[in-house]
């Protein structure tokens, strides 16, 4: 092997319904400075036609190639070879965690999508909107009259992360919290505030952060839940003096 | 509607609760170790130095106050592990019935305990 | 262990393989609370011995002496410190106060819980 040519062992997980769990090896040439992604391809077309996975733009826009590489979130169009293997090694791939198997590689992230619409995530927002409040500095043209899309890519790794959604399926996890934190930004609209605020919202986060670790767009999930429960806080605070304003 | 169908604000109050409780236990709890090992004299090492310490009104006091949000916060902190959990309704009715009559029993017991010792060292 | 979120999969919590450091401090937490639970309800009722007299309760302050207690009681004070410091920063998070540096907030905090845990060891052992 020279310097461009590694050989390296994937391992995949590979689930079909009503079989049970195995991992398939398939050892192959890569370039240590191709993608995780474009490996996992080249053994579907050349190897195992029955691999399925999802990939689509390549290029960390759609979130569609989020999977588990060696036990870590990763978004594989952008994970090169060389970052999670070294030549003669192996690399373990798995579907992203807390989500149900549909096949193989490929997760049921159905519930999270609809989540997102109820919390009325909107994927374009004003240049100024669409980064992290504490960055605007940094992104923002003057005028703010464009807008682009969010950052979040609605990649579900969040979701794989958080040790909360190990064990609950009902908690709405940190991507549908920072969408609504997200959206509660834009629109002020209080009834978002109410949504979240219940046990299977904010407060059954445990600030392990996992998901500002794993987030490959810089959303920052954290930080998203802990501004909810802040302005959550706020707005209760708000109701009770206002319920017991005094009477002019 | 996928987000979650429960009761809303039953999640702040709770919280805050136990938020504030566990604040106030590490107040509580650094003037409870001082106060009970190093100022005590003895260190409370004997049954006489407990009963002679609690002779002083504050102690019993700032003990029942303690009790109270230790077991509060004890409590409310196990319930939100067995939330992760994910219990049926059914099962957190239960749960919420059985932490609340053991957290009422611990209260109850830890505050007779303590008016009785103080009550034993005045001579009743 | 399933791959979609069931109750099951509640051992996975307390594996800290490739994650990250909020990890270690949810595991911390988690394990420290289940401590500090355990010994609340057991010195609630232990000091059940002070109704029983002095022969219950000196008694007992003699078996608190032997060595495995106090390595027992240790591990409560530092469960106490590791849990009580985490938790204020769990709670200035959630009023949004060091949100965006609380990975730096929690390695401080620690640094001093480990201080404050070995004077309290030098204090426990080496002292009497």
């Amino acid at each position: 092997m020279n310097e461009t040519q590694w050989r390296v062992t994937f391992e995949i997980y590979r689930q079909k319904t009503g079989q049970p769990a195995h991992f398939d090896k398939f050892v192959m040439d890569v370039d240590p400075d191709e993608y995780v992604l474009d490996v996992v391809e080249r053994i579907w077309a050349y190897n195992d036609r029955s691999l399925t996975f999802r990939h689509a733009c390549h290029h960390s826009t759609c979130g569609a190639c989020g999977m588990r590489v060696n036990g870590v979130e990763k978004l594989t169009c952008i994970t090169p070879i060389r970052e999670v293997a070294r030549n003669g090694g192996q690399v373990r791939i798995e579907p992203l965690r807390n989500f149900p198997v549909l096949s193989d590689l490929v997760v049921d992230m159905s519930d999270f999508y609809l989540r997102l619409d109820d919390v009325k995530f909107s994927q374009v927002a004003s240049l100024q909107d669409a980064c992290l409040p504490f960055e605007r500095k940094q992104q923002v043209r003057e005028d703010g009259r464009y807008e682009r899309l969010v950052d979040c890519l609605e990649c579900g790794m969040c979701i794989s992360a958080c040790p909360v959604a190990l064990t609950t399926p009902e908690y709405l996890g940190p991507g549908v919290l920072a969408a609504a934190q997200h959206a509660y930004q834009q629109s002020r609209d209080a009834s978002l505030l109410d949504q979240v605020d219940d046990q299977d919202g904010v407060w059954r986060c445990h600030s392990a952060y996992e998901c500002t670790a794993v987030c490959p767009s810089n959303v920052d999930p954290g930080w998203r839940i802990m501004d909810l429960r802040k302005d959550i806080l706020r707005h209760q605070i708000s109701k009770i003096f206002s319920r017991r304003g005094p009477s002019r | 509607m996928y987000t979650s169908s429960k009761k809303p604000q039953e999640g702040t109050f709770l919280w805050l609760l136990k938020i504030v409780a566990g604040l106030l236990i590490i107040i509580i709890l650094g003037i409870h170790f001082y106060v009970n090992h190093l100022v005590a004299p003895g260190g409370l090492l004997s049954y006489s130095d407990v009963l002679a310490y609690y002779q002083n009104p504050i102690i019993p006091i700032m003990e029942i106050i303690f009790l109270v949000f230790v077991v509060t916060h004890a409590l409310l902190g196990l319930r939100s592990i067995v939330l992760d959990l994910n219990p049926s309704q059914v099962v957190l009715r239960w749960i919420n019935i059985g932490f609340g009559l053991i957290g009422v029993f611990a209260i109850a017991y830890g505050t007779w305990l303590v008016l009785f010792v103080a009550a034993k060292g005045s001579g009743a | 262990m399933k791959n979609e979120p069931d109750s099951t999969n509640f051992l996975r919590w307390f594996d800290p393989r490739n994650r990250n450091l909020g990890t270690l401090a949810f595991i911390l937490n988690r394990i420290t609370a289940l401590g500090l639970t355990l010994y609340l309800f057991l010195h609630l009722i232990v000091l059940g011995t002070l109704a029983r007299g002095p022969e219950a309760y000196d008694g007992f302050i003699k078996l608190a002496k032997t060595p495995v207690i106090l390595f027992g009681e240790t591990l409560v004070i530092a469960a106490g410190i590791i849990h009580g410091l985490n938790g204020i920063r769990i709670a200035l998070n959630s009023f949004g106060i060091g949100t965006r540096y609380q990975r730096q907030i929690f390695i401080g905090l620690m640094v001093i819980a480990a201080g404050c845990i070995a004077i309290f060891v030098k204090s426990m052992f080496f002292s009497h």
